[in-house]
């Protein structure tokens, strides 16, 4: 059986962010990144800017590892497993910031910073829809999550929490209006002094981060593997590429801000609306 | 093997912490003490205790990437790449150093603690919740206030508005040379300078 997870795990993760990498129409870009040279910039620290990438996608492996493909199955089933899901998204945020530090150049730093400033207010919208999912399954188990929406989906009974978790999605991948690390009015920002292989991993990563945040957005609101007549993974794996595709295309549909007035919408608007979330949640579930 | 993956990860602990001192750089002194806290969540998941391992590794991420920022701001050490040494006041962390070696070494060797083996079918993320928000409510709520205040007390203080304007007003860039000209846009001279806006709250 933990075999058969961790297959799941590894396949949802590879073909999954083949499939994303294809819906944005960078099969030809990514492959042409293996047969270009690296650039090395002056006095990098090597060891981070080998490691952020595959940091990036050890990050996207383990927040997808505690999803479960079959009801009451996951391959990392611990009690707490939406916590472990918390701490892959703020272990993201560092991967991010070392990624455009290391190179030592202003483009990247100019990145790695802007994206640290947005990205930190995005963790606390992120727990509070976190906690207000485990509300009503009395557990941070996603096992108990998914159980707790035989009835009736979290989307439908806590309707702020989707679209505030889309938020989250398109911050942890760097997309569209969330995209203050590698946007196109940096240069591509923590990316721009980097490519070759190198460069193609921390594409690859980034599009499987989109597929395991999707997979946690299915378990946490669309009750995950539970559905009629088709098995478990199947059910998560139709989830998880309908969301992957509804995160893309909001990310292609919303324009990005200045970073100062992103910063007011999160502390003003998003952070009181998580709150009230939270509330509204609390109640319905006593 | 909990037992040796519990020593492995001590191990990496104490060296991650050594790190902290020898490397060059604010940021990578933030974040090897960053891994030497994942290593102690790490040895909390091993002794049974999943919330606490696994919320000291989340609470730490993002500390220690504030402070890796906070640092960089406050050392004057230009985006944390340029070499820098991590210690100071020699003689005095030296003798602190020693004694709280010593106290604690000393606190380990005498003291016994109880042996109370978790049993396997315990709920104990369950038993915290009731734990925290039960018998400790008071000590759990307190400490909760006076970081919320700190929190909005830090923001306050490091806010650009405040009640007798902006706080970089008239103030102006370092120079690009010693005694040089200030870096970025030139103040304006216009009589513009001089009006105040703002209330005398």
């Amino acid at each position: 059986m933990i075999v058969l997870l961790a297959l799941a795990v590894l396949g949802t993760l590879g073909l999954g962010a083949v499939l994303v990498v294809a819906m944005d129409g960078r099969i030809a870009q990514l492959a042409g990144q293996f047969a270009r040279q690296r650039i090395e910039t002056e006095a990098p620290d090597r060891l981070n800017r080998d490691l952020a990438p595959v940091w990036y996608l050890a990050l996207a492996a383990a927040g997808l590892s505690v999803v479960p493909f079959a009801p009451g199955h996951a391959l990392l089933d611990s009690p707490v497993g939406i916590v472990i899901w918390g701490t892959c998204e703020a272990l993201t945020i560092v991967t991010v910031f070392l990624h455009g530090w290391a190179p030592n150049a202003p483009f990247p730093l100019i990145g790695a910073y802007r994206y640290v400033a947005i990205a930190l207010p995005v963790m606390l919208p992120s727990m509070f829809v976190l906690i207000a999912a485990a509300l009503p399954a009395e557990s941070l188990s996603l096992l108990a999550i998914v159980e707790s929406q035989r009835e009736i989906w979290n989307v439908a009974r806590q309707p702020l929490g989707l679209p505030l978790f889309a938020i989250v999605v398109l911050t942890l991948t760097l997309r569209g209006p969330m995209d203050f690390a590698d946007a196109a009015d940096i240069a591509t920002g923590t990316s721009a002094d980097e490519s070759g292989s190198a460069r193609a991993l921390w594409e690859v990563a980034r599009a499987a981060m989109l597929v395991s945040a999707s997979a946690l957005a299915a378990t946490v609101f669309f009750g995950g593997p539970l559905g009629p007549a088709l098995p478990g993974p199947v059910w998560l794996w139709i989830k998880t590429a309908a969301l992957v595709a509804a995160f893309a295309w909001l990310g292609r549909r919303i324009a990005r801000t200045t970073p100062s007035r992103m910063l007011t919408i999160l502390w003003v608007v998003l952070l009181p609306l998580s709150f009230l979330h939270l509330a509204i949640s609390g109640v319905i579930a006593l | 093997m909990t037992d040796l993956l519990v020593t492995l990860l001590a191990a990496f602990t104490v060296w991650t912490g050594w790190r902290v001192f020898r490397v060059d750089s604010m940021v990578r002194a933030s974040f090897s003490l960053m891994l030497s806290f994942i290593a102690v969540g790490g040895i909390g998941v091993l002794l049974s205790a999943p919330y606490i391992g696994v919320a000291t590794v989340f609470m730490m991420a993002v500390e220690m990437m504030v402070m890796a920022i906070f640092m960089v701001m406050f050392m004057m050490n230009p985006a944390g790449l340029n070499p820098m040494s991590m210690v100071h006041q020699h003689r005095f962390s030296i003798g602190a150093g020693v004694v709280a070696a010593l106290g604690l070494g000393a606190a380990v060797l005498l003291s016994s603690p109880p042996s109370n083996p978790v049993l396997s079918d315990a709920d104990v993320v369950a038993e915290l919740g009731h734990e925290l928000l039960g018998p400790s409510m008071l000590i759990f709520e307190t400490a909760g206030v006076t970081l919320l205040a700190t929190m909005v007390g830090a923001v306050i203080l490091s806010s650009r508005q405040g009640r007798f304007g902006n706080a970089d007003e008239g103030s102006r860039p370092p120079g690009l040379s010693p005694d040089g000209e200030p870096a970025g846009r030139k103040p304006d001279n216009g009589g513009e300078g001089h009006h105040h806006h703002g209330g005398h709250g």
